[in-house]
């Protein structure tokens, strides 16, 4: 027991100095915690070295001893993976449905089911006439739209056309490796604030199907080495790649850094 | 069970094999939905379990070969009846793998059949020639080695170890055969300037196979697979320790322990690096599976990964440390003040050399080989003086080493943020910028060499200690066997997250880039839900291994042995 108190003191003493030198140091509350946490961890770790010797247990007890370690194992493995910070797959969801969308209608089996959407539709519609033609003694015509007729749009507007580029920055997810506008980018891509000055749309639109067509300046290792991945083409539809290379092309902030891009193709 | 019985069990998982096979060959196949789990879970499920009992069928006889090896050349019984205790179990495990691959090739047909039939079709001589014709190799040479280990002794005994070193030469190959079509999942064959479709159209099935990720892969399961196979003979030794009535046989599990937790620990070394390999090459092949792993979707398994890890090592080492306890004259074995003074400078010094020199920099090795090298080669050249002691006792040393290990545990663990994806980053849960190379890959490499090093100094004391002191077999800690089924509880369950991590890179795809997966199951789920899944399913796996380890093994004991582990002075071996 005595062996217990000490190393609990002696952990809480170091927890503490740890917990006080990163508020010093202004780290988060959640990191102060956490290196608090560390200093425990090694407590326990010092108290279980100078724990007495377990004496040797057999049949019922070994067994039941057993059940219990590997209920205590579960448990805390569930919880501990359980108190990280969780993914919220509803975040995901959507992203996934605006990129596969295009992607399924265009299968066999993707348009058999659009195929059958737009029956029952119809037969909704249908019903819908009749109903109405009933009440209305049958010799009204009706002002619903034609049954399957696409909706009616006013067209992409500029607005619209810009605000699909931006999309597709987020659902590529180009933020992982290109900074823009102060956010994203870890340093494995060039930052893009200024990427309009030096390119024009159809040049970045290159660059997107093809990243071997430019080269940034500074970034030669990465461009050998083919960092910049040489998948959508595949992945996009033109549209798509187009209304990013747009809205990218409108970044000409003079005062952001963006490396020169040079013509390699 | 006998021969018959596991011939119609395998030949069973074959027939579901080839029938699958051309049920998969059928157009427009319904799917079917799995109640309570869903589809993809339930795919996850059954892979898991088939990956692990052929994972331990894979590594067991790696060692086992070495150990009847070494019995022989040493002339020590107890060796032999460590290979062949190990190979029953293999036996009985190698039936559920069997029968959990054919359930596999089942669950994968019900639920995604049109992806199952193009898979199959992209390596159709690979799924119905090679693979199958490797496995019934593996069948016979496995039952022979084990039904010809009592013939087969004295003069014989050479034969029957060329026959299983033909078994594991069967294995891996069988290993690398099937890991072509598991890593083609993650890095299909592409290439420069044309569509993945397209150049799959040209490519050849060796194209297929020989992918980005293929070697890599087959590295870090070779490495794990023995990892996990000597904790698993960890983990039968504790069993049998546990359930032993006379000290003879507690002295020779005692000693099984011992050899299982080398055979695992010495394998787990490698491991990290290994894995870094397999990242490094995924991030190479694509750059944005890099911050899907380590920023994004999937930090917070690596997180978990991290912690787990830090969790081995302290085991492992703690085992060494309960170990010591009972090796008569441990107090006077020393070491050179060199090996902890390495210790506390090697995460800090690293850290700093792989920042400014990163690898593959030859400087960074220039800076850290003669600091890692100093304790054995510059440790008899110290002068021992009042305030410097030239030596320091194995305790001590061994204690600085578990204060590093929590060091390195800590630097591993602390992440940029405390948030599951970079997009939800804030100031109030993020590493102050001046701090930031903590969480940066420096200092997670430092941390994983401090591990490392810590754990072969460790190692390299007791190795002395037992040629110095004289070792008692069976009077070892009873806390020791809890480590020992820590050590393959956690292997498991580490397995199980890695794996889950592997497939889930594929994101929204079947395969990469290659064929979308349009069902609703296509998300990355929650760590949480998944450590539910991989709670449940190494359980599962437990339960199946403590069975055949009970029915194997249980009746070995009205043989009776010959007092191979009897308690014996270290030095006289």
């Amino acid at each position: 027991m005595g062996n217990v108190i000490k190393k609990l003191a002696i952990g809480l003493v170091v927890g503490g100095a740890l917990v006080g030198i990163t508020r010093a140091l202004e780290f988060p509350f959640v990191f102060q915690m956490m290196f608090f946490g560390y200093a425990m961890l090694g407590a326990a770790v010092f108290m279980l070295l100078d724990a007495p010797s377990l004496k040797t247990m057999s049949g019922t007890k070994s067994v039941i001893a057993l059940l219990a370690f590997y209920i205590v194992l579960c448990t805390v493995y569930i919880a501990g993976a359980s108190m990280w910070p969780q993914y919220d797959p509803e975040d995901e969801k959507g992203k996934i449905a605006k990129i596969l969308g295009p992607k399924f209608a265009a299968t066999q089996q993707g348009k058999a089911e659009e195929l059958i959407a737009r029956a029952k539709a119809l037969d909704e519609q249908v019903k819908a006439l009749e109903v109405r033609l009933k009440a209305l003694g049958g010799d009204e015509t009706t002002k619903e739209p034609q049954a399957g007729a696409l909706p009616v749009t006013t067209g992409a507007a500029t607005g619209d056309f810009m605000k699909l580029g931006e999309e597709q920055w987020q659902l590529q997810e180009c933020y992982n490796c290109h900074k823009l506008k102060g956010e994203g980018g870890k340093k494995r891509g060039p930052e893009l604030d200024n990427i309009g000055t030096y390119l024009t749309v159809d040049e970045i639109k290159l660059k997107i199907l093809d990243p071997k067509s430019f080269m940034a300046e500074g970034y030669e290792k990465d461009w050998e080495k083919g960092k910049m991945p040489d998948k959508y083409k595949d992945l996009m539809e033109e549209s798509d790649v187009v209304a990013l290379a747009a809205w990218l092309g409108t970044f000409k902030n003079t005062s952001v850094p963006t490396p020169k891009p040079i013509k390699k193709k | 069970m006998k021969t018959w019985q596991r011939s119609l069990v395998a030949a069973c998982a074959l027939l579901v094999l080839f029938g699958g096979v051309a049920y998969a060959q059928a157009p427009g196949t319904p799917t079917m939905e799995f109640p309570y789990t869903g589809n993809r879970t339930a795919v996850w499920i059954v892979a898991q379990l088939h990956i692990l009992f052929a994972a331990f069928i894979l590594g067991a006889p790696i060692f086992v070969v070495i150990s009847e090896w070494m019995g022989y050349r040493k002339q020590e019984p107890r060796y032999d009846r460590l290979a062949k205790e190990v190979t029953k179990v293999t036996v009985i495990l190698y039936s559920m793998t069997a029968l959990t691959g054919g359930l596999f090739i089942f669950v994968l047909l019900a639920t995604y059949p049109q992806f199952t039939t193009w898979f199959i079709n992209q390596f159709y001589l690979v799924f119905a020639v090679i693979y199958p014709a490797l496995f019934i190799s593996e069948t016979i040479l496995l039952y022979l080695y084990f039904y010809t280990w009592d013939s087969w002794k004295g003069e014989k005994k050479g034969r029957h170890i060329a026959l299983g070193v033909l078994l594991n030469l069967i294995g891996l190959i069988t290993l690398f055969v099937i890991n072509g079509p598991t890593s083609f999942m993650n890095t299909p064959v592409k290439g420069e300037g044309i569509s993945p479709q397209l150049f799959l159209e040209t490519a050849t099935l060796w194209d297929k196979i020989a992918n980005y990720s293929w070697m890599p892969l087959n590295l870090h399961r070779i490495v794990g697979n023995v990892t996990f196979g000597g904790f698993v003979a960890g983990m039968i030794a504790a069993y049998m320790y546990m359930g032993a009535k006379k000290d003879e046989e507690r002295a020779y599990y005692d000693w099984m322990g011992f050899v299982g937790n080398l055979i695992g620990v010495g394998a787990m070394l490698f491991l990290p690096f290994m894995g870094y390999l397999l990242a490094y090459e995924l991030c190479d092949y694509d750059a944005s599976i890099c911050p899907y792993m380590m920023a994004d979707q999937l930090s917070m398994f690596f997180e978990m990964q991290g912690a787990m890890i830090g969790l081995m090592f302290l085991a492992s080492n703690y085992y060494i440390w309960l170990s010591m306890k009972r090796i008569e004259g441990v107090e006077k074995v020393r070491m050179t003040i060199l090996a902890p003074i390495a210790m506390v400078l090697l995460p800090l010094v690293m850290t700093k050399v792989m920042t400014d020199y990163p690898v593959p920099d030859p400087m960074s090795l220039a800076f850290l080989l003669p600091l890692i090298l100093a304790p054995f080669t510059l440790g008899r050249f110290i002068p021992n003086t009042r305030f410097f002691p030239k030596t320091v006792s194995a305790r001590t040393v061994i204690k600085i080493g578990f204060l590093m290990v929590v060091v390195g545990d800590a630097i591993w663990l602390t992440p940029h943020g405390f948030v599951p994806t970079g997009a939800k980053l804030v100031a109030e849960l993020e590493l102050p910028e001046s701090w930031n190379f903590l969480a940066l890959m420096p200092a997670k490499n430092s941390a994983a060499f401090t591990l490392v090093f810590v754990t072969v100094v460790n190692y390299v004391i007791y190795n002395r200690a037992i040629r110095q002191g004289t070792i008692v077999w069976g009077k070892i800690d009873f806390a020791s066997q809890f480590v020992l089924i820590f050590l393959a509880f956690s292997s498991i369950w580490t397995m199980g997250l890695m794996g889950a991590v592997r497939s889930l890179l594929r994101k929204y795809y079947h395969t990469y880039n290659l064929l979308p997966d349009f069902t609703a199951e296509s998300f990355t789920p929650t760590l949480s839900y998944s450590a539910w899944w991989i709670t449940g399913i190494t359980v599962v796996f437990f339960i199946v291994v403590s069975f055949a380890i009970i029915v194997t093994l249980r009746p070995s004991d009205s043989k009776g042995h010959a007092p191979e582990g009897s308690p014996v002075p270290a030095r006289a071996k």
